[in-house]
This record gives C-alpha cells, sequence and structure tokens, in this order.
C-alpha cells in the first residue's frame, strides 16, 4: 500500500484528508507547516505528499521547492484555498503534481492521488 | 473600499457552506461601517496582502461554529468536536478568503492571505483596521454568519 503525508495548518483538514486517504492508502504522518514537512519527509520517505500553501512558519509553495531541490522525485499534490490562476501555475512550474483547490469533493482527492501511481 | 469587492465573497461564502457543510446560506444585509470590528462572539480575522489588501473578519456564534464543525468531520462524537471548534472554523475562513481571493485576482493578479488568526469571547476589546468596511450578514437553517470586509487595491 502507498505511503501518504499531510500537511495542513488545520487540524480539521488533516482528519477529513486522513479520513478520505485511509480508504485506499496509508497515511504515515501529518504536518501542521512545511518546515515539519520537509523534515519529516527525509525520515518517512512517502510516495506521495498532500501539501497545503497558507501555514505558518513554512508556507507549502516554500515547502515544495525545498522537497523538489532534495527530492526531484517527490510526489507532491497542493490541496490548497489559494487556487489563483498564478499560484496553480507557480506550484505546478515548481514541481507539484496536482492542485485541488478547497472545498473539494473525496473523489477529486482520491482520483488525483489514484493518478500518481499509474 | 469598492463596493465591488462584496460579491466575490458573497460567491464564495455561498459556494463554501454548500460544499463544506451542505447548508444553503442567503445574503441578508450589507451595511458600510468605518471598522471591520465583527460582533459576534467568535471571530477569525485573516490578513490580506497583494493585488488587494487589508483584513477579513469572519464573524459567528458557539451555535453555528459547532453545527459548522459537525458538518465538516460526520460521526465524531460532541466531546471531541468541542476541541475541533477553532480549527474548523479557522478553515471555514480561509476557505471563503481564498475562493474569493481567487474571483479578485482574475488572470493575472496575485493575492496572498495569512494564517487565520481567532479571538473569542464577548467583552473582548481589540483595535481593528481603521478602514472603511462592508458587512455582509448571511442567513441559513443553522444560524447567522457575518462577513467584515476590510479591503482595499494596492498599498494601505
Amino acid at each position: 500500500m502507498k505511503r501518504g503525508l499531510i500537511v495542513d495548518d488545520a487540524t480539521v483538514m488533516r482528519m477529513r484528508l486522513r479520513d478520505i486517504l485511509q480508504t485506499r492508502y496509508e497515511v504515515v504522518g501529518e504536518a501542521e507547516n512545511g518546515q515539519k514537512a520537509v523534515e519529516l519527509y527525509g525520515n518517512l520517505k512517502p510516495d506521495f505528499v498532500t501539501m497545503d500553501i497558507t501555514m505558518a512558519e513554512m508556507n507549502g509553495m516554500d515547502a515544495l521547492k525545498s522537497l523538489i531541490a532534495k527530492f526531484p522525485d517527490a510526489k507532491i499534490v497542493m490541496v490548497s484555498a489559494m487556487g489563483q490562476k498564478a499560484m496553480v501555475f507557480e506550484a505546478l512550474g515548481q514541481g507539484a503534481r496536482d492542485f485541488i483547490i478547497k472545498p473539494f469533493e473525496p473523489d477529486r482527492v482520491l482520483m488525483a492521488i489514484d493518478r500518481l501511481f499509474e | 473600499m469598492k463596493v465591488e469587492f462584496a460579491n466575490p465573497f458573497v460567491q464564495a461564502a455561498v459556494q463554501t457552506f454548500q460544499k463544506e457543510i451542505g447548508v444553503r446560506l442567503s445574503r441578508k444585509d450589507l451595511k458600510l461601517k468605518d471598522s471591520p470590528v465583527p460582533s459576534q462572539a467568535i471571530s477569525i480575522i485573516i490578513g490580506v496582502t497583494g493585488a488587494v489588501r487589508g483584513q477579513v473578519v469572519l464573524s459567528l456564534d458557539e451555535n453555528v461554529a459547532m453545527a459548522v464543525t459537525k458538518a465538516m468531520l460526520p460521526g465524531k462524537l460532541p466531546v471531541e468536536l468541542k476541541k475541533l471548534v477553532n480549527s474548523a472554523v479557522s478553515e471555514l475562513a480561509n476557505i471563503i478568503t481564498g475562493q474569493a481571493s481567487i474571483l479578485l485576482a482574475g488572470d493575472q493578479g496575485k493575492i496572498d492571505i495569512t494564517p487565520p488568526a481567532i479571538i473569542m469571547g464577548p467583552g473582548l476589546r481589540m483595535d481593528f483596521l481603521d478602514m472603511q468596511t462592508i458587512c455582509l450578514t448571511f442567513l441559513s437553517e443553522i444560524g447567522s454568519l457575518e462577513l467584515n470586509i476590510a479591503l482595499t487595491e494596492g498599498q494601505l
């Protein structure tokens, strides 16, 4: 079973994503900011990451850049309310595999993760 | 302050409530005031920078906050939900402001928002931006919601 890391500053969103993902995947860790996500990624080596953008400490865009610089094959899917065109293009240009705009349907999340491993 | 800032927030609030909470939200009132001081017991403040700048303050009472939390986390026990109210209403404000900023930014613009800060309890005194504010109120089957929008284009 593929292993995922959830990154979001809101406990509620981490719980919702965990509930959705656990139907098909193993959630091996959660981080509430980008800094912690980078640390956990190195330790856990997950198969995929869901990444929020607006977070304290280190935001999701900086965490994305940092992770891709260290682990170019990292499979990162952005999950954020900040779905402005400029942000979506920036994230995809920096190596994010997909961009899910909140509010989302559970199926949209599963579809995005499934596609990473096709 | 441009009154045109109101519509993206109305759309964002209605859409977010429909998708996240499964509740139909209808706009009750729009008025102008001198600052985004909220009127309900729980308020969430989000800063906005970039093409549009200022502050957005979402305000609601405990019952609505609990109903929002319950809808976001179906199947959780009331004792668990109580601990998650802050997180749920903060995320609600984040999503509404994020959705509105998509509409405000258009194809070219870029707008950034801060993580939400939450304040609670009546009798709490706080100074807010001294800035003309659009105060939107909404009604729904779970109660009312207030959205204070103190935004301007460019530098504050």
